[in-house]
Order: C-alpha cells, then structure tokens, then sequence
C-alpha cells in the first residue's frame, strides 16, 4: 500500500518545513498588519466612577485599539459638571481630535463648545443624553428611552393579567424635567394602556434615580396603599431602594410585580435572578462607544458624516418571560449587562 | 481527549510489569526510529488539541447560531460518538494492515475531517460542522488506537513504558494548545452579542460568517500539522510489528461471559462511563458557567476553561505520588466525594466561588480514569484484553452526558447544569465504596502487563 525504500526523506522533510514556515510567516504578517490610516478622536463622559460610563470608555478604547484610532479622553467630575466637559472639548480639539462623544452632563450648557469644535471641523455624537437642541451634534446615539418603559410597561401588564392581579401602580420617577426619566414613564403609561391619573395609579414619587429616596419614596406610596403589587421605577437605583422598602414591611416577591430599567450588573444578578426584580429592560452602552467610535473614525477617514439617531437597543431581561412580551434570559442578561 | 484517553491505559495494560529486577540500560528507541518516534508524539500533541479545541466549540456555536445549550452539546455527541463508533474499526485496521498504516488512515481522515471545516464554514449551518467534527474524531480514535501500541513497538521492551509516557505527555501539552487557541484566536473575537440586538439581518448574516471563520482557522492549522505528519510518516521507513493472533473466536464468548459475571468489573465500566461523562461535562461547559452566571466576559471566559486543564495536569503528578500511599480506591472515593462537593457548589454559589469550585473539579477528575480503569481490570487474568475494550466503550459517557447537562441548563440554568457532573461523581464514588467493601480475588491492579 505504501512504496518504501526509494524515497529521500532526509531531503524532503526540510523542504516542507520551510514552505510551512514561510507559510506561517505570511499569515502572521496579513493578520498583523492594518491598512487603515491612524486618526484621532475624543470621548468625554460625565463621571467616571459611573459603571455605565466605565463600560462605554472601555469599549471604546478596545474599539479603538482594534481601529487604529487614538482615543483621548476626559471626564467629569460630577454628573452635573459641565465646566470640566467644557475645557475637554476645547482641549481635544486642539490636539487635533476629529470626531468627539461626549455623554453631556448639562444638555444646554454644553452646547456652544460643542458648537465651537463642530466649526472648528470636529464631528460630534451625543451618547445616552441628548442636547438641547438635538441638532447642536451630528448625531444620538442612545437608548430609546420611551421604548424601555413600553417594554417593561407592556410586561407589567401582560404578568399582572396572568397572575389575575387587579393592578395598583406604584410610579418611581426621575426628577421634573430630565427627558430620559419622562420618556420612560410615557412609555410605561402607554405599554400598560393606561394614562396620567388613571385610578389604577396609587401615586408617583421622585426619586433623582437614588436607592435612599426610592425607598423612602416607596414607603410613603405603600403608606398610602398597602396593597400596591405593581411598582415601576425609573432606573434599577430606584428600583433597589422600592425592594427594600417592600422587604421592610413583609411583602413578598411574589406578591410585587417590580419592573425597571438600565439592565447592571448588580440589579441582574441579585435582584433579577432570584425574582425580586421582575424584568428589566437592559440597555447596552457597549453599542452606543462601539458605533460612536466607528462612525467617527468611519468620517475621518472621508467617509460620510453621522447623523441622526442611532438606537442602540433593548432586550427584557427576566426569569419569568410572559406570552406576548419578547424577552431573554437572565443568562443573557449576565452575559451581556455592565457594571 | 485530553490525559487519561483510552489510549493511553490501553497502552499501559500492554506494557512490561514493573518488577525490581535489575535490568541493562536500554536505549528509548530502535535505531533509525527517532525520527519517527518525534512524528508519532506530535500526533498526540495534536489529538489532545483538537479533543479540548472542541470544549471551547460547545460555547462559541452556542453564541455563533444562537442555539440552546443542548443544541450546542450535540459537539460532544458527534466528536465521543465518533470515538466510541470507530474503536472497533479502528483494531481491525491495525489487525488487517498494521499499525503505520492505522496511525496514516487515522491522520488522513482527521485531516480530511479538519478540512471539512471549509465547506461547513461556508454553508453557515451547524449540521456540517457536527459531521466535519465527527469525521474529525473518528480519524483521531484511528489514530490513538494504532499511535500507542506503535510507541511501544518502537523500541526495547524494557524501555516501552518510559517511551509511551514520554509521548502520552505531550497529550496535554496539546490539549493545552487546543483551549489556548479558542482563548487567544476565537473567544475574544466573536462578536459581541450585544452588537446584535442592533444589527439587521444582513449585518446578522455578515458577523456569522466572521465568527465562523474564526473557528476555522485552529482546524485548518490542526489539519495542516496532521497533513504534514501523515507525508513524513508516509515517506519513512518503519517496521510495523506482527499481529497476535490467538483462537479469538471461542476466547472472546468465554471471555464476554466472565466479564458480565464480575461485579467490579461490570460496575467499572459503568463508574467510567459517568467518570468520561463528567470530565467532559466539566470541561464543556466551563466558559458558559463563567459567562451566564458571573459574567466573565469572552475573552477571558476561556482562561478558566485553561486553568481547568492546567489544575488536572499537576493534580495527575500529585495524584500518581499519592497513589504509591494510599490504596487507590480510597483516593478514589475521597476524590469522587470531592468532586461531588465543589459540583454542588458550583450549583449553589451562583458567583466567583462557585466558578473556581467548578474549576477545581479537575482535581477530583485528575486520577479517576487510569484508577478505574486499573481497579475495573484487576485480576482478569487472559480476560484483561477483551476487558479493556470494553472499558473503551466507556467512553460515550462523554458523547450522551453532555446534551443532559445541556438540557438541563436550558431549563434550569447554567449552574443548576452541573448537577449532572455532581450525579456523576457521586456514582464514581459509589463505585470506589463498592470496591472497598467488597472482597475480591487477587491479581496485581494493571497497570503492568497481562501481556
């Protein structure tokens, strides 16, 4: 079967080391190698003690890395520091950053540095929070808040009609003003096909997004009504201090239907995993860096500029999915959730 | 598969006894058979890649064609299906045409299975990636079939278990190269899952092809490697031992009928069946563990699938000290128990604890498959032969465990899923009291020679 004796190993067996060497080499070298020209761009987020601006700084430097774009950046010192932003944005563009995203911590404010670097040739994505006006950046790329709350407004409803539950809505807010909180809560409204003042609404507390007042929000609301079994909250902050608030008076999981939005880390795993959270729906900060840096460096490079609005997506993430609602696993949201 | 194949203590039983009498130094091989011999150890280091490259698919077709864990268990159904299909094929080529021609037929047809990965890569379904797979493995069971007694014939017979651990060591050096490759080239390049939720169809259809083509480029490397071994083993002069060949006929009936009689035996090849099945299980499962209960992100989820490996590799030198102390059921039972507990913890500790529980059941697994295999073989006598192929069988423990592990998983969660490798172990301890309590008649454990 097999012929011996007259071939010339010794010879042969170097030959074919060395194609596959060279072989090796070649494919080391295409995978090394990156045609793309280097640029630079900026990002500026609010606070970076934040894990939701931690995960899109990350993923934006790896964005980055493997774009062959080099990354400054900044951040504020509070949630409401504008100044820091400010002189961010001047100093980016003068180190010849080409595109920026920013995370604005004033909406208003923000906006003739914004415009200064947008003269100046830089494009600028607003990322998770709008200016005032929409038009002051090339583009947002962001969540599409109105549709996180009619998600987990739609689940509410669908799991309150499945576990024959005659609904008294419990509403913790954001703060007056702030449009990410009013469009969840409109959204909420109309997922459950309900409106403001409906009866079925106990009352709403504002909770700035802080455990601490959705607890002492969620107290003063079941002293109200003791008999809430549906609470709404704007943020899972909120949503941790409106589960300590039920804890503390002995209602049960089960009895509670609690929905929020944001999808943590800390909020899948100990409160959406075990079932005191029902659902959330989980946004992803990932995709607003990634598609920030993209584009930007996409436009860089000559390509057309970002405009418009970019959702960067939503899953429900629940241990109890309901017909009707698309949702994921908690797995998924595991996999998939920051902070 | 990774340490502790079937090969390798198939081997083993065909080795010399292990007596004291002084003996003249012999050389490691025949002269003019280095060469050989070098080509034979990269086959192991190549099987042992390719069996723990496939603990890393389970996760990634996972991700890849978005498929329950059960669907994405059906890997290990096709690659141990595959070895358990081809153990019988496999000694009739060595007994037909001899052992180079067994180690050429089991490289040929690992390689054309590796190649597989092309057409399969470019339909983007996974059907074909299970049948290049299972073409894959059953090359690779013709190969570790005829690879071992080849070592052995390679040289003096007073050397031959020096020679065959020196290759059987390069298996998990390979098998660490296998989940290096999915850590490094795959894992941290799929894309991202959450990207999806935002993706259009076509830019769906767009980020499969990528995954899939990370995936194929470890297999094509793997079947270059295989493809290079079979030319240069192909071209080499090699003498290929004569086959025994005894009155198999009346021998094998008798020898079946003993066999099913001995307990220790009969329950041996059950106790390895579970223990094949949890060590896959473990194995296959790990990065999901780390993904879908701790979050651990791709790119990092396969560095404990590594340490995993790593942990039963230095376990395995510990365990082969203590076992010249201690009676080796009773390390058996006491491992098996261990296994049970860091199971159930993963189960229970749905965080960090509870992955580096899951991590650490490679300690308990570490002695298990040679120790068993040694117990259930003891004092068989002329019976240990057809004994063995039995205990090769056993090896589909890692085809069907796994889509119950899977199953359970989708129903259940990925730590409620490793109950099954809990199950598993408890019934390996079982069997390891059983053997303590009970009494038997004689003979050497084997690992020496009933040859």
């Amino acid at each position: 079967m097999w012929k011996r004796g007259r071939r010339h190993p010794g010879q042969l067996a170097p030959r074919l080391l060395a194609v596959a060497g060279a072989g090796l080499l070649a494919v080391l070298s295409l995978a090394c190698g990156n045609d793309k020209d280097k640029v630079t761009l900026g990002l500026i987020v609010k606070r970076e003690s934040n894990p939701f601006f931690v995960k899109i700084e990350d993923t934006a430097k790896d964005t980055a890395g493997d774009d062959n774009v080099k990354l400054l950046t900044a951040a504020g010192k509070s949630d409401i520091d504008n100044r820091t932003q400010v002189a961010a944005l001047a100093k980016m563009t003068a180190e010849g950053a080409k595109g920026i995203l920013i995370t604005p911590a004033n909406s208003s404010a923000i906006v003739p540095a914004i415009e200064k670097a947008r003269r100046a040739g830089v494009n600028v994505i607003a990322l998770d929070t709008p200016t005032r006006p929409r038009s002051a950046v090339n583009a947002l790329y962001a969540t599409d808040n109105f549709e996180a709350g009619d998600l987990i407004g739609r689940y509410a409803k669908a799991k309150a009609k499945a576990d024959s539950i005659e609904p008294k809505i419990a509403m913790l807010d954001l703060a007056p003003g702030i449009t990410s909180g009013q469009l969840r809560h409109d959204g909420f409204l109309k997922g459950f096909g309900i409106k403001d003042g409906d009866r079925r609404i106990v009352g709403s507390v504002n909770t700035l997004g802080e455990t601490g007042r959705g607890e002492a929000g969620m107290k003063a609301l079941l002293a109200k009504d003791p008999g809430i079994n549906i609470v709404y909250t704007v943020n899972e902050q909120a949503a941790f201090g409106a589960a300590a608030a039920l804890k503390a008076v002995g209602r049960s999981n089960d009895g509670v239907i609690l929905v929020s939005v944001d999808g943590g880390c800390k909020a899948i795993k100990d409160y959406v995993r075990p079932g005191v959270i029902d659902a959330t729906a989980q946004q992803y900060p990932e995709n607003m860096a990634r598609e920030g840096v993209k584009a930007l460096a996409k436009a860089a490079r000559g390509g057309p500029k970002p405009t418009g609005f970019l959702n960067t997506g939503l899953e429900l993430i629940t241990r109890d999915p309901v017909k009707g609602v698309p949702s994921e696993a908690v797995a998924f949201g595991v996999r998939n959730c920051w902070g | 598969m990774a340490e502790g194949s079937v090969g390798q203590t198939q081997a083993q039983s065909q080795a010399q006894p292990l007596d004291e009498r002084p003996r003249k130094k012999a050389g490691l091989v025949h002269p003019g058979l280095t060469v050989p011999f070098i080509l034979l150890i990269l086959c192991f280091a190549a099987w042992g890649a390719a069996a723990n490259l496939t603990d890393v698919l389970v996760g990634v077709f996972r991700q890849i064609f978005t498929m329950s864990n059960f669907q994405s268990a059906l890997v290990q159904f096709a690659y141990y299906g595959a070895y358990f299909s081809l153990a019988i094929p496999a000694a009739l080529i060595n007994r037909r045409f001899g052992y180079k021609a067994g180690v050429l037929a089991g490289l040929g047809l690992a390689a054309v299975g590796g190649l597989l990965f092309i057409p399969a890569s470019g339909l983007l379904k996974f059907a074909p990636f299970l049948i290049a797979l299972f073409v894959l493995a059953a090359g690779l069971s013709i190969l570790e079939t005829s690879a071992n007694p080849f070592v052995i014939a390679m040289g003096p017979e007073e050397s031959a278990t020096q020679r065959l651990n020196l290759a059987q060591a390069f298996n998990p050096v390979g098998a660490n190269i296998g989940v290096l490759l999915g850590a490094i080239v795959i894992l941290p390049n799929l894309t991202p899952e959450a990207a999806k939720v935002i993706m259009s169809p076509a830019q769906l259809h767009d980020a499969q092809e990528h995954d899939l083509s990370l995936v194929l480029g470890p297999y094509l490397g793997i079947a270059a490697v295989l493809v290079l071994i079979w030319v240069l083993i192909a071209l080499r002069k090699m003498p290929t031992p004569a086959e025994e060949r005894q009155g198999e006929g009346e021998a094998r009936t008798g020898a079946l009928r003993r066999l099913w009689r001995n307990r220790h035996y009969r329950y041996g090849v059950a106790a390895q069946f579970f223990n094949v099945g949890a060590q896959v299980c473990a194995w296959s499962f790990t990065i999901q563990y780390a993904r879908d209960v701790v979050g651990v992100p791709p790119g990092s989820a396969g560095w404990y699938l590594q340490a995993s490996l790593l942990l039963f590799l230095v376990s395995r030198f510990v365990m082969t000290y203590l076992l010249g102390i201690f009676r080796p059921t009773k390390l058996l039972a006491l491992m098996g128990a261990l296994g049970v507990g860091l199971s159930l913890i993963g189960v229970f500790s749905q965080n960090k604890v509870g992955l580096l529980a899951v991590v650490g059941i490679s300690v308990s697994l570490s002695l298990m498959f040679p120790t068993i295999y040694g117990v259930a073989l003891r004092g068989l006598g002329e019976d240990t032969k057809f004994g063995a192929a039995g205990l090769v069988m056993a090896i589909l423990g890692g085809a069907l465990m796994p889509p119950i592990q899977g199953k359970v998983m989708d129903q259940s969660g990925a730590a409620f899923g490793y109950i099954i490798p809990a199950i598993c172990l408890a019934l390996v301890t079982c069997y390891a009291l059983f053997d303590l309590r009970t009494h038997r008649n004689g003979g050497r454990l084997v690992a020496e020679g009933a040859h």
